[in-house]
C-alpha cells in the first residue's frame, strides 16, 4: 500500500540523507585540511621530511594540494560525482579499492557483533525484568555492571593475554592464518576473541536499558487492566510491556551504531584485524585525505540511515510518537 | 439466591520497610448473584486493596494473612496465578479509578477489547471477534464504534476511556464486576453519565458488582447493599435503605452528615474531624474512636465486634452493646426530608434569606474587575485554542466568588491570567484599579500586587517543592518580600499559620512527601495566607480530595475568610461544595462565562441549559421512602 | 457505668511516628566511596610514600616481574610500575575531572539555553546535538587532537570534554523543561519569586541531583577515553605517565609475556571505573520505588 504520501515522505528522507552527507563532507574536508600535519609524509614516508622546497612544490602539485581549499573541494566533488574518490596517499591505490578489500571484514565483525549484542541484550533484559530483584537478576546486574566498566581495549588485551598467550586456545591477531584465506573455520576461529570483546563490552549497557525500561512499563497501570482481562504474566510482559518498550529500544539501537562501530575500530586495532577501523584511525592520523573523506562519508551514511530507519520503525509501533514529537532518548554515555 | 462470593475474615498486609501495613483487617461479607454491593469509606481505608486482593492483583509485598475467599462455595484463596488467570475476565472483572492511565497508550481501543474477547474464547473467528468488539462498544454507548475502535486512547476523553475500560471488563461476561471509584477522576457531568451507564449495564446483564466509592450519595444511587469501611475494617454493612434510614455506626453518621446534599441549605458543612489513621500501627481499640464525638471509654480499649441490628444489617460499635443501652446516644438528624424535596424539585426555596443583595456594588468596594478577558493557546502553526473567550466579572471586597465548569472550560486559565502567569490576548484585569496586564503598571506596583494577591493551586503535591521542609515552604513568600515576622522568628510565624489551618506545629520539619493530600493542601493555604493577602485565588483546591476532606477544606476556607476578611475567587468543578462557600457563582462553559448570579439563585433558577445540567448532575439519592418514613415517624 | 460504657468523645491519641529511614542506608555504595577515597588520597600524597622516581629508566631492571623490590614489577623501559600507578593516577583522574568540568559546563549552558528557549530554537539545538551524537566520537577526538597539536594533559582534557557534553546536555534540557513547568515554580513565580530566586531555591537542588549521575558517568567516560586514546597512541605520549599511556606499551608486554604490565594498571583502571559506576547508579533516580504490577 504505497500511497502518494508515503512516496513524498520517502523522497523527503532521501533528500535529508543527501543533504546531511553533503554537510558532513564539507565539514570533514575543511577540518581535515585546516588541521596541522603533513599529507606528504603519508605519501612519501620518511622521504618527505628531506625534500627541498622545489620538490615539495612539485609533489604538492601532483597531489593537487597547492590550490585553494575551495577549489580543492569543488574538484573533489566533481570527481566524486563521477565515481572517482581519488587515491590513498599511503596505499597508492584507488581509495575504493583500499576500502573494498577490507570493508567485508569490518561488516562481518561489526554486523555479527551488533546482531548478537541486541539479541542477547534483549534476552538478558527480559530475563532480569522477569526475575526482578530475585537472585538471578541481582547476580546478572552485578556481573553486568563490572563488565560494562572494562574498557574495550583492555578487555581485548586481557583476552589475548589469557586465551592466546597463556592458554594458546585462540589466535591473537589477524582475520585468518596465512594461506588459509578461504577456510571458513579458520576465519571463525580468528573471529571468536574480537567478537566476544565487542559483544561483552556493549552488552550490559543495552541489557540494563531494556531491563529498566521494562521495569518502568511493568509499573504502569495498564498492566493491571491487562491482567484483569485474564492475560497471564508472560502474555502481559511480551504483549504489552515489551511492545511499549521496543520503540525506545529501536531508537537506541540506531543511536548505538556509531558506538558499536567505534568499538569495532578499537578492537580491530588491538587484534590487528584488517578492517576499516584501523584504516580510519590511520587515515585521520596521517592526513590521508581522500581515504578519510570516503570513510567518514560511509560511516556518516550508515549512522544517518540507521537513525531514520529506527525513527520510521518506532513511529509505526508507537502512535504516541506520531502524535507529538516527544522522543525520549536514553542517555548515551559511552565513548 | 446463592452466594456468589463469600469473603471470610480476610486480612491483607503489606510488608514495607517502615513496617507492616495492615490494609485490610478481618473483613467478611458476601455478594449474591446479580447484587450490587457498595463499599464506602475515605481514602486509605483499604477499599481498593480489598478488591484487588480478591482478584489477586496486588504487588508481591502484599499477602493475604488470614481468611478465606470462596467463589460459588469453592475456596479460591490458595489459587495460583495460573488458576486466577482463568477466573479474571471470565468470572471477575474490574474497572479502575483512573481511565487516563489504565489503557495501554500504544494499542488501539479495538485491539485492547479484542484481546479481552479472545482470551476466553480462543477459537473465535476474526469476524466474530470484530462483531463482538463493536457490540461491546455499542453496549457502553460509544458513538461511531467502527471508527472509535481504530483510535488510540490518546484520542479519547476521560469519560470515553472509562467506557472503553468498561467494555473490556464486560468482554468476558463476568459474573462479578469490581468498580474501583470509576467516576472519581471524571468531571461531574460525565460522572453522572457513567454512573447511569453502570446501572443500565448491570441491570441488563444481571451481573453482581462491587462498587467502591468515597461518596455515600453515589453508593445510595448505585447499590443494593452498602458496606462502610474504616481503617481496614467493615464497620457497618446492610441493605441500602437500612444504612441510610437507620445508620448505627458513628462513622456512617459522620459520612452522612458530611454530604453536602444533606446540609439542608445550612451555611456550614459538617465534617468529620481529623484524618484516617495510617495502618502501620493501627490504634488499639476502635480505630475511629479518636475522631468520634460519641466515643465510649471502651472504644479506646477494645475493638467492637459486629453487632447485628437486623438479619441483614450489622454494625461494629459498642453503642449497640447491651451495656450501652442506657446511654441514649441517638443518631443525629440528617435532614433527608429536606434533601428529598430538593432532589425531586429544585424549585424556589421560599424565604431564602441567604441571598445577598446584588445591587450594583459601589465603585470602591470592587477589588478585582475582569473585563472582556480573552486568552488563546497556540496548538500548532495554524490552529489556536481559545481557552478564555470574552469573560467579564467583578469581585467585591470580602466576597467569595465561585467559578465552576468542566475541565477544559477555561477556569484555571482565568485564574492564571489574573495572577499574571499568562499574559491574556485581550481584555483588562483591574486589581484595585491597577491594570495588571499592562507591564508598566505591573512593574510599578509589583511588590504590592505580589504580596496582596495569592494563589492556591489544584495540585498541592506539585506546588510544594518536595525537597523543602514545610517550615521553609510556608515562609517562602515572607522571605521573598522581606516581611519582618510579626511573631518574632520566621519559624514561629510558620508554626502560627500551620496551626491556623488546623495542623500541628510538629509538621514543621517534615517534607511534603510525608503528608496526606489534605494536609498538603493545608500547607499550601498556610503559605498563601502568611502574606495576609487581600485577594486569594483558589484553583480547584478540593478537586483531588475525598468528600469528607472536601468538607473540611470548604469549612476551613469559610472560617478563614470570616476571620481574615480576604476576597476569594474559588474555582471548582463541583457545584455541591461551592454552594456552602460562595456568595456568587459564575459558570464557565467552553471558555465563556455563561451565567453569573448569587448562589441560591443559581441553584433554584438556573437560567442556562448548561447550568441546569450541572445542577442536575449533583448525585441526589432519590429515595421515595425517605420522606415517607420520616413523616410516619413523626 | 460499668466497663467503660460512657461517652467520652474525642480523645487526643498520639500516633507513633512512622520511621521510613530504616532501609535507606542499605544500598549505599560505602565500599565504592571508600575505595575511591583511598585511590584519590594515594594519588595526591604519593610523594610521601613512593620512593622511586616513576620516570627513571632503570635499564638494568627492565621487565622485571613483581618481586619484593619492585612490588608491581617494572615495564619494558625499566620504570617502576608501583610508583607509576600512583603518579599516573594523578594524571588519569585529573584528566577525568577536568574534562568532566569542561563537558558539564558546556552541557549546562547549552542544555539550559535549549530548555528555556522557544520551541523552535529548542528543536534546532537538539537536532544539532543529535547529529553530533551520531558521529563516532573517536573520529572527532582524532580530528580535534590534530587541530590542537601535540597532546598534553590540558589539550586531552579539552578534547575529551568537548566530545562528551552532548548526552548530558540532552538530559539537562529535559530536566529544565520539566521543572520549568512544575507547579512549585509557578507557585513561586506567583509569590513574586524572581529568576534568581527560582534558580537557586527550586531549580538548582532538583537539577543537581539528576545531573550528578551524569557528571559521575562523565568522569568515567573521560577516564576511559583518555586511556583508550593513550593506548592507541593518539593520546598522551609514553613520557607522560598515565594509566592509559602505561598500557600503550602493551604490544611489547605481550611479546615479552609481561602480564603485570597489562593487568596491574588495568585492574586499577577497572576498579576506579566500577566504583564510579556504583556511585553513579546510587545517585540515579530509583525507578523501582513503586511496586511492580506484574
Amino acid at each position: 500500500m504505497i500511497s502518494k504520501r508515503h512516496l513524498e515522505v520517502l523522497m523527503h528522507k532521501i533528500l535529508f540523507l543527501f543533504g546531511s552527507v553533503f554537510v558532513l563532507s564539507v565539514l570533514v574536508f575543511y577540518v581535515s585540511r585546516l588541521a596541522p600535519g603533513d599529507p606528504l609524509v603519508s605519501y612519501y614516508g620518511e622521504r618527505a621530511e628531506k625534500m627541498s622546497p622545489e620538490e615539495r612544490e612539485w609533489a604538492e602539485n601532483k597531489l593537487g594540494l597547492n590550490d585553494s581549499i575551495h577549489v580543492q573541494y569543488i574538484r573533489w566533488l566533481q570527481n566524486a560525482f563521477q565515481g572517482d574518490f581519488g587515491i590513498s596517499y599511503k596505499y597508492k591505490m584507488d581509495v575504493t579499492e583500499v576500502i573494498g578489500g577490507r570493508i567485508g571484514n569490518t561488516l562481518i565483525l561489526g554486523g555479527i557483533g551488533f546482531v548478537l549484542i541486541f539479541v542477547l541484550a534483549l534476552a538478558l533484559g527480559i530475563l532480569c525484568a522477569w526475575q526482578e530483584d530475585k537472585l538471578a537478576d541481582r547476580v546478572i546486574c552485578r556481573i553486568g555492571t563490572i563488565t560494562s566498566c572494562i574498557p574495550e581495549f583492555w578487555l581485548s588485551l586481557a583476552g589475548i593475554l589469557i586465551f592466546a598467550t597463556a592458554l594458546r586456545w585462540l589466535p591473537s591477531s589477524g582475520a585468518y592464518s596465512i594461506g588459509k584465506e578461504n577456510s571458513l573455520a579458520d576465519r571463525v576461529w580468528h573471529l571468536i576473541l574480537p567478537l566476544s570483546v565487542v559483544v561483552l563490552s556493549h552488552l550490559w549497557y543495552y541489557a540494563y536499558m531494556i531491563r529498566n525500561r521494562l521495569l518502568e512499563e511493568v509499573r504502569a497501570e495498564y498492566v493491571l487492566l491487562a491482567r484483569m482481562k485474564g492475560l497471564c504474566r508472560r502474555q502481559v510482559l511480551f504483549g504489552h510491556c515489551l511492545r511499549n518498550a521496543m520503540p525506545a529500544y529501536f531508537s537506541l539501537m540506531a543511536l548505538s551504531v556509531p558506538h558499536v562501530l567505534g568499538g569495532t575500530y578499537i578492537v580491530e586495532t588491538v587484534f590487528s584485524y584488517p578492517g576499516i577501523g584501523t584504516l580510519t584511525y590511520e587515515s585521520a592520523r596521517y592526513q590521508d585525505y581522500n581515504l578519510l573523506m570516503l570513510l567518514s562519508l560511509l560511516t556518516g551514511m550508515i549512522v544517518i540511515s540507521c537513525n531514520m530507519l529506527a525513527q520510521a520503525v518506532s513511529e509505526r509501533i508507537d502512535p504516541r510518537l506520531r502524535m507529538d514529537d516527544r522522543r525520549n532518548y536514553e542517555e548515551v554515555d559511552r565513548i | 439466591m446463592s452466594e456468589l462470593l463469600e469473603v471470610r475474615n480476610l486480612s491483607v498486609s503489606f510488608d514495607t520497610p517502615a513496617g507492616e501495613i495492615q490494609a485490610v483487617r478481618d473483613v467478611s461479607f458476601t455478594v449474591k448473584a446479580g447484587e450490587v454491593l457498595a463499599i464506602v469509606g475515605e481514602t486509605g481505608c483499604g477499599k481498593s486493596v480489598l478488591c484487588k486482593s480478591i482478584l489477586r492483583l496486588l504487588p508481591d509485598i502484599a499477602r493475604i494473612k488470614a481468611g478465606r475467599i470462596l467463589l460459588n462455595g469453592t475456596d479460591i484463596t490458595d489459587y495460583r496465578e495460573h488458576d486466577m488467570c482463568g477466573l479474571r475476565g471470565r468470572v471477575f472483572a474490574m474497572v479502575f479509578q483512573n481511565p487516563m492511565t489504565v489503557l495501554n497508550p500504544s494499542l488501539s481501543i479495538g485491539v485492547q477489547i479484542a484481546e479481552a474477547v479472545k482470551i476466553h474464547r480462543p477459537g473465535m473467528s476474526r469476524q466474530a471477534v470484530e462483531q463482538r468488539v463493536l457490540e461491546l462498544l455499542r453496549m457502553v454507548k460509544i458513538d461511531h464504534p467502527e471508527e472509535r475502535s481504530r483510535q488510540y486512547p490518546g484520542h479519547l476523553s476521560g469519560g470515553m476511556r472509562q467506557r472503553c475500560v468498561l467494555a473490556i471488563a464486560l468482554a468476558g461476561e463476568p459474573a462479578l464486576l469490581f468498580a474501583d471509584e470509576p467516576t472519581t477522576a471524571l468531571d461531574v457531568t460525565i460522572q453522572a453519565q457513567i454512573l447511569n451507564l453502570f446501572r443500565e449495564v448491570q441491570a441488563k446483564l444481571h451481573m453482581a458488582s462491587i462498587f467502591v466509592t468515597h461518596d455515600l450519595s453515589v453508593a445510595a444511587m448505585a447499590a443494593d447493599r452498602v458496606a462502610v469501611m474504616y481503617a481496614g475494617r467493615i464497620v457497618e454493612i446492610g441493605r441500602v435503605e437500612e444504612i441510610f434510614r437507620d445508620p448505627r455506626h458513628p462513622y456512617t453518621w459522620g459520612l452522612m452528615r458530611a454530604l453536602p446534599i444533606l446540609s439542608g441549605g445550612g451555611r456550614r458543612l459538617y465534617s468529620i474531624p481529623g484524618m484516617p489513621p495510617t495502618l502501620i500501627n493501627p490504634p488499639k481499640g476502635d480505630a475511629f474512636a479518636c475522631r468520634n464525638e460519641y466515643a465510649l471509654d471502651i472504644d479506646y480499649e477494645k475493638q467492637p465486634p459486629l453487632f447485628p441490628v437486623t438479619d441483614t444489617h450489622f454494625a461494629a460499635t459498642w453503642l449497640l452493646d447491651e451495656r450501652a443501652k442506657g446511654l441514649a446516644v441517638k443518631a443525629p438528624d440528617f435532614g433527608w426530608r429536606e434533601a428529598g424535596e430538593m432532589g425531586t424539585r429544585p424549585a424556589a426555596k421560599p424565604g431564602s434569606s441567604l441571598v445577598k443583595q446584588t445591587d450594583q456594588p459601589a465603585e470602591s468596594d470592587i477589588i478585582l474587575e475582569v473585563q472582556h478577558l480573552t486568552h488563546r493557546f497556540p496548538l500548532s502553526k495554524k490552529e489556536t485554542l481559545t481557552a478564555v473567550d470574552d469573560v467579564s466579572f467583578q469581585i467585591c471586597k470580602g466576597e467569595i466568588l465561585g467559578l465552576i465548569g468542566e475541565s477544559g472550560s477555561g477556569k484555571s486559565t482565568v485564574a492564571r491570567c489574573i495572577m499574571n502567569v499568562y499574559r491574556p490576548a485581550g481584555g483588562e484585569i483591574l486589581y484595585q484599579g491597577i491594570d495588571v496586564c499592562d507591564p508598566k503598571a505591573f512593574r510599578t506596583h509589583k511588590k504590592m500586587l505580589q504580596s496582596s494577591r495569592q494563589i492556591i493551586f489544584q495540585d498541592a503535591d506539585a506546588s510544594l517543592n518536595p525537597r523543602k521542609k514545610i517550615c521553609d515552604i510556608i515562609v517562602e513568600p515572607m522571605k521573598l518580600h522581606g516581611v519582618k515576622p510579626p511573631r518574632g522568628t520566621v519559624r514561629a510565624e510558620a508554626a502560627f499559620w500551620l496551626q491556623r489551618v488546623g495542623m500541628d506545629a510538629a509538621y514543621l520539619d517534615q517534607y511534603p512527601g510525608a503528608l496526606s493530600g489534605g494536609q498538603r493542601q493545608r500547607v499550601a493555604i498556610a503559605r498563601a495566607l502568611s502574606m495576609e493577602p487581600a485577594f486569594l485565588v483558589a484553583d480547584e483546591p478540593v478537586a483531588s480530595l475525598d468528600v469528607s476532606m472536601q468538607a473540611q477544606m470548604v469549612n476551613l476556607f469559610k472560617q478563614l475568610q470570616e476571620e481574615l476578611g480576604f476576597s476569594l475567587l474559588f474555582i471548582a468543578h463541583d457545584l455541591a461544595m461551592v454552594r456552602f462557600l460562595c456568595d456568587r457563582v459564575g459558570v464557565m462553559h467552553r471558555g465563556k462565562l455563561v451565567e453569573i448570579s448569587p448562589v441560591e439563585e443559581l441553584f433554584h433558577h438556573p437560567k442556562q441549559p448548561h447550568t441546569r445540567r450541572l445542577v442536575e448532575s449533583i448525585p441526589v439519592p432519590k429515595f421515595d421512602w425517605i420522606g415517607q418514613e420520616r413523616r410516619r415517624d413523626r | 457505668m460499668r466497663d467503660g460504657f460512657r461517652v467520652v468523645g474525642i480523645r487526643q491519641t498520639t500516633e507513633p511516628p512512622v520511621s521510613v529511614s530504616g532501609s535507606r542506608r542499605q544500598g549505599k555504595p560505602v565500599v565504592s566511596v571508600l575505595v575511591l577515597l583511598l585511590l584519590a588520597v594515594g594519588c595526591l600524597t604519593c610523594d610521601v610514600f613512593v620512593q622511586r622516581n616513576p620516570s627513571y629508566l632503570d635499564l638494568a631492571h627492565s621487565c622485571v616481574a613483581p618481586n619484593r623490590e619492585f612490588v608491581f614489577g617494572t615495564d619494558t623501559m625499566g620504570r617502576d610500575i608501583f610508583s607509576m600507578i600512583w603518579y599516573g593516577g594523578r594524571i588519569s583522574l585529573g584528566i577525568g575531572l577536568v574534562s568532566t568540568f569542561i563537558a558539564t559546563a558546556m552541557a549546562v549552558v547549552l542544555g539550559a539555553v535549549s530548555g528555556c528557549a522557544s520551541r523552535r530554537m529548542d528543536g534546532v539545538i537538539m537536532r544539532a546535538v543529535d547529529i553530533l551524537l551520531s558521529v563516532p566520537s573517536l573520529l572527532v577526538v582524532i580530528l580535534l587532537q590534530a587541530v590542537l597539536g601535540k597532546a598534553g594533559v590540558l589539550s586531552m582534557s579539552l578534547v575529551i570534554g568537548m566530545t562528551g557534553w552532548m548526552s548530558m546536555s540532552k538530559v539537562i534540557r529535559t530536566e529544565v523543561r520539566q521543572i520549568k513547568n512544575s507547579g512549585y515554580v509557578t507557585a513561586s513565580r506567583c509569590m513574586g519569586g524572581g529568576f534568581f530566586h527560582i534558580l537557586w531555591h527550586h531549580l538548582a537542588p532538583d537539577f543537581l541531583s539528576s545531573v550528578m549521575f551524569m557528571v559521575i558517568m562523565s568522569v568515567r567516560t573521560a577516564i576511559v577515553s583518555e586511556s583508550t586514546l593513550s593506548f592507541m597512541g593518539i593520546g598522551l605520549p609514553v613520557e607522560i605517565i598515565s594509566w592509559g599511556s602505561m598500557l600503550s606499551l602493551a604490544e611489547q608486554a605481550l611479546a615479552g609475556r609481561a602480564w603485570w604490565m597489562i593487568l596491574i594498571p588495568g585492574i586499577f583502571l577497572v576498579t576506579t571505573l566500577v566504583c564510579l559506576t556504583n556511585l553513579g547508579n546510587c545517585l540515579r533516580r530509583r525507578v523501582t520505588a513503586r511496586h511492580s504490577n506484574l
